[in-house]
């Protein structure tokens, strides 16, 4: 099956939800991770996630600090502050409620 | 407080840009390699797993730029290289840089010198605290009527007079004289100025008999109580008497307009003086009580005057005092030259602008072709103009940068020409707010000038566009029409201030050739005074100048005289008087004279011309009749019908007989007061026979060949050897008095010949700009006239034509608008109408030629055109 863009304006939602989940990560594993819990049928397109994270930055959602990888190699891994944790609640009220809306259009008689 | 936190990570981002490009890099490699090799576990060729990689991934580049532009720093990285790119261009023509720099540091330092000096002199507050309450009268008073105005007044909070006399100070090696404040209690404490030290004299101090006490002013204090901080208590000898030292004045205060050394109680220093209602030598000033607008004061003091003119007709008849505000009052002489030189500032700038927006539309005209190639490869129009706003700021801030240096230097180089009127304003300095006004004026004009073509090539069709241009270059009939406009007006501008000029010099040159009355070279001057303490009596006085004399013109090559108040030297003293068998003219009403005594043979010394009778002899002294000399202009005023030797004349007197003087002589008629001052009618008189004993100064009149300060310290041994304790003050020759005479008019002729030269360079660089441009413009059309048989004169019709219908237009503007604002200069000039002819037409010939020769440079290379060149020109 041919992986589906993500909705536009979720992908925050995805990597805050993920780094929350996860704690540290660095990008290759953000989207790694996004498109194994998504079984595959979201599929980021991967440059996408840095401009991303680093709006993300500006906000003050993540901080990011160099480490090393299992295969020790630098990379720079990102982890969730609390202004992340309360965006990702915010962001998550949001969706539900949209979604909840489509869902309640769509399944309409 | 979000905010402030995001702001610093962008900040910090910014100072770390080059370590988060690094950085980015690594990271998205770091992915990408990753990726690959999770496909080359799954078996992938090497080649084909990159690339999947890649298709994954997306746009590195993109995603990099997007990275970094989400950072918002985006715009000061367009602008580092907008900055580079503008200096480049700057650079590669050198000469548009220089003159468009030129024109706009010409324009700010200028007008940023010039206006510093205006503001400081006409709107800038006086030192004293809340001065919009002081107020001068345009009449001198005499203290009794201050005082009665004090007791009086129902508008006025404080007041006070004030009379400048000279007195001795003998302390020093030297008797030196210094300027006396002669005040009442009520001055100081007027300008509500404290004392540095001590306190200021008090109202009971300030009585018939009093103590002798005196206030210093700081520079007295200074200079001789050498700063010392325990003066107060000090005693110090002034003409002959003690004074103790009370107070000492701060370094900042001085009077509105009178130079003081030392301040004392008209009543202790002069009680002869204090009693007379009718002697009206004191100047006053006044302090409106809060709330108090100035037509009220006025309407109060007309009523005081009314009751003092019924209760002492006399004297007080005709009162009619005038209250002025201090600042205005002040700033009363220089007001309308200022007022001249701004509206010149003006015009200036105007011109300045006009031109710096002219330059950056020809050059954006020319560079229409690149604007259109660069649309053309995707630039946005935003981005156009950003760039052309680069440029023009880039060189508004170049040209601002050495407008503040010539701003700095000018306004140093006008403080030390400056008049004697400006000499109070201390403080003059360059006004930061001006120069940031007068160069934001010019950003403005960058910008919005720069903007116009930016603009009008960001929306031209661009294939359209690039097809012309293979022609040469093309502009909008509206850019092209405003460059027409700009020129114009910078002719009428530049005419304007030509005129203004013109009418200054002329009357400049008239008034240094008007002829003073005497011969003025070779003459030295110096002023005696005589102290009342041992001098109160005429004999004694007349011995001491009978000596003096007679030891000067014992020197050799030295022909010495004396008279009161010599020529230029800014003193006057004049007496009302009546004529012997006239009828008699009501008392106040009597006509009034110049009055001068003289001593030795003045008018041979002076060489004044006698025009009819005879000059004063030795003969005319003591116990012999009373004899006068009289100038021409009485003889036209008061001797008409009549012939005035013979006739006798004497000063109008309250008490006792009239001694009438015997008219022997007319004298030709002396400037005075200056050369630009009219003549009055003037009575000279012995000293020996005069019957005024408080006629206790006189200026001596030295002509010598080898004036020296050999012969000046002769000269003092001589006068000190008849007094030891006499000073001799205020050593000039009289062509320098002269020299300050015509300071004011100096300067602003200086100023405004500036502004003139100024205004016609800027105007020739600005149609020299044009026609430049519109001979390159015009190559083919010209190559294709000389193809087709012009001769070369054809040619230069053709271009001086073009540029000459401008200056035209902008030579009749100017000269509409001359005659229109040269009537404000009226009260500056000297004998010369502000429509004179002559100024007129001579500027209109100096800019007509000026336009010419700027149309000539352009017009030649049009002439020496090779039309195969030109034909293949672009």
């Amino acid at each position: 099956m041919h992986p589906d863009e993500i909705p536009p304006g979720t992908l925050y939602l995805l990597i805050l939800k993920t780094l929350a989940r996860s704690g540290e990560m660095h990008g290759y594993e953000i989207a790694n991770s996004i498109q194994r819990t998504s079984h595959n049928v979201l599929q980021v397109e991967e440059g996408s996630l840095y401009p991303a994270l680093q709006r993300m930055l500006i906000k003050g959602w993540v901080t990011a600090k160099w480490g090393a990888t299992a295969g020790n190699r630098r990379a720079r891994y990102y982890q969730l502050t609390p202004t992340g944790r309360k965006q990702l609640t915010l962001e998550m009220t949001q969706f539900e409620r949209v979604i909840g809306a489509i869902t309640r259009v769509i399944e309409a008689v | 407080m979000n905010w402030l936190r995001e702001l610093g990570r962008r900040i910090w981002m910014l100072a770390h840009r080059r370590q988060f490009d690094a950085d980015l890099e690594e990271e998205m490699r770091l992915h990408l390699e990753m990726r690959q090799q999770e496909h080359l576990q799954w078996g992938m060729q090497e080649d084909d797993a990159r690339a999947a990689a890649r298709r994954r991934f997306g746009s590195v580049t993109a995603f990099k730029e997007m990275s970094h532009m989400a950072w918002g720093w985006e715009w000061f990285e367009h602008l580092a290289q907008d900055i580079r790119y503008s200096l480049r261009i700057l650079r590669k023509s050198p000469g548009f840089a220089a003159v468009a720099g030129l024109t706009l540091a010409l324009g700010i330092g200028a007008n940023t010198a010039i206006f510093s000096v205006i503001d400081c002199v006409l709107l800038s507050p006086l030192s004293y605290p809340e001065p919009q309450q002081l107020v001068a009268t345009k009449q001198n008073d005499s203290l009794q009527n201050v005082i009665d105005i004090q007791r009086q007044t129902r508008t006025l909070s404080q007041g006070g007079g004030v009379n400048i006399e000279a007195m001795d100070y003998t302390g020093g090696t030297q008797p030196i004289q210094i300027l006396a404040a002669y005040v009442d209690a009520g001055l100081l404490e007027t300008f509500r100025v404290p004392p540095m030290l001590g306190r200021i004299i008090t109202p009971d101090e300030d009585v018939k008999g009093g103590p002798r006490n005196i206030v210093a002013s700081y520079h007295f204090w200074q200079n001789f109580l050498n700063s010392d901080p325990h003066a107060l208590g000090k005693t110090i000898l002034l003409s002959g008497s003690d004074y103790t030292v009370i107070g000492v004045m701060p370094a900042g205060f001085a009077l509105p307009r009178e130079h003081a050394d030392v301040f004392v109680s008209l009543w202790v220093a002069y009680p002869e003086a204090a009693p007379y209602r009718g002697v009206h030598f004191m100047r006053t000033y006044w302090r409106l009580k809060p709330g108090v607008t100035l037509s009220q004061a006025q309407a109060d003091i007309s009523t005081i005057d009314r009751r003092l003119a019924e209760e002492y007709p006399d004297n007080e008849r005709d009162r009619e005092t005038l209250l002025v505000p201090l600042q205005q009052w002040l700033t009363g002489d220089v007001r309308q030259a200022l007022l001249v030189l701004f509206g010149a500032v003006g015009l200036v700038l105007l011109i300045a602008c006009a031109n710096f927006a002219g330059l950056l539309m020809a050059r954006a005209i020319a560079r229409q072709q690149e604007f259109v190639i660069r649309a053309s490869l995707g630039a946005g129009r935003s981005r156009l103009i950003r760039q052309t706003l680069t440029e023009s700021g880039i060189l508004a801030i170049i040209g601002g940068a050495a407008g503040l240096l010539l701003a700095k230097w000018g306004t140093g180089f006008l403080v030390s020409l400056k008049p004697a009127e400006l000499e109070r304003f201390t403080g003059i300095h360059m006004d930061a707010h001006v120069f940031l006004f007068v160069f934001g004026i010019s950003l403005l004009t960058g910008a919005v000038f720069g903007l116009i073509p930016a603009w009008s090539a960001a929306r031209a069709d661009i294939a359209d566009s690039l097809k012309k241009g293979a022609r040469g270059s093309t502009s909008s009939p509206f850019s092209q029409v405003l460059r027409q406009l700009l020129v114009t007006a910078e002719f009428a501008l530049a005419l304007i201030l030509l005129v203004g000029a013109g009418l200054l010099m002329k009357g400049f040159s008239r008034l240094r050739s008007v002829n003073p009355g005497f011969n003025p070279t070779n003459v030295m001057t110096m002023h005696l005074q005589l102290p009342a303490t041992r001098y109160a009596e005429i004999p004694p006085q007349t011995e001491f100048r009978r000596q003096v004399l007679a030891r000067l013109n014992a020197l050799p090559g030295v022909d010495a005289a004396m008279v009161t108040d010599i020529p230029f030297g800014g003193n006057y003293l004049s007496h009302s008087f009546v004529i012997d068998g006239r009828p008699q003219v009501p008392v106040g009403a009597e006509p009034e004279t110049q009055t001068l005594s003289v001593m030795g043979d003045y008018f041979r010394v002076m060489q004044i011309p006698i025009r009819a009778g005879r000059s004063f002899t030795a003969m005319d002294r003591e116990g012999q009749p009373r004899v006068a000399v009289v100038n021409e202009e009485m003889v036209r005023k008061f001797f008409q019908h009549e012939n005035p030797l013979g006739a006798r004349i004497d000063w109008s007197r309250r008490v006792g007989p009239h001694q009438w003087m015997t008219i022997i002589g007319v004298a030709r008629d002396v400037k005075h007061s200056g050369l630009n001052q009219p003549v009055d009618p003037a009575v000279y008189a012995p000293f020996p026979q005069s019957d005024e004993a408080w006629r206790r100064w006189m200026t001596l009149a030295i002509r010598t060949p080898g004036a020296s300060a050999k012969l000046l310290e002769e000269v003092k041994k001589q006068v000190w050897s008849v007094d030891s304790q006499i000073p001799v003050s205020e050593v000039h020759t009289i062509e320098d008095l002269m020299g300050v005479s015509l300071a004011q008019q100096r300067f602003n002729m200086l100023l405004l010949g500036l502004f003139a030269a100024l205004a016609l360079i800027l105007a020739a660089v600005g149609i020299y700009g044009m026609m430049a441009y519109r001979v390159g413009q015009r190559m083919h059309e010209i190559g294709i006239h000389i193809a087709l048989g012009a001769q070369r004169g054809d040619v230069l019709r053709l271009v001086l034509g073009d540029g000459a219908k401008l200056a035209f237009f902008g030579i009749a503007i100017g000269i509409a608008g001359a005659i229109v604002l040269s009537r404000v200069m009226k009260s500056l000039l000297f004998e010369v109408t502000p429509t004179d002819p002559a100024t007129f037409s001579l500027v209109t010939i100096l800019l007509a030629i000026v336009a010419l020769a700027a149309c000539y440079i352009p017009a030649r290379r049009a002439m020496r055109l090779d039309p195969m060149v030109a034909l293949r020109y672009e």
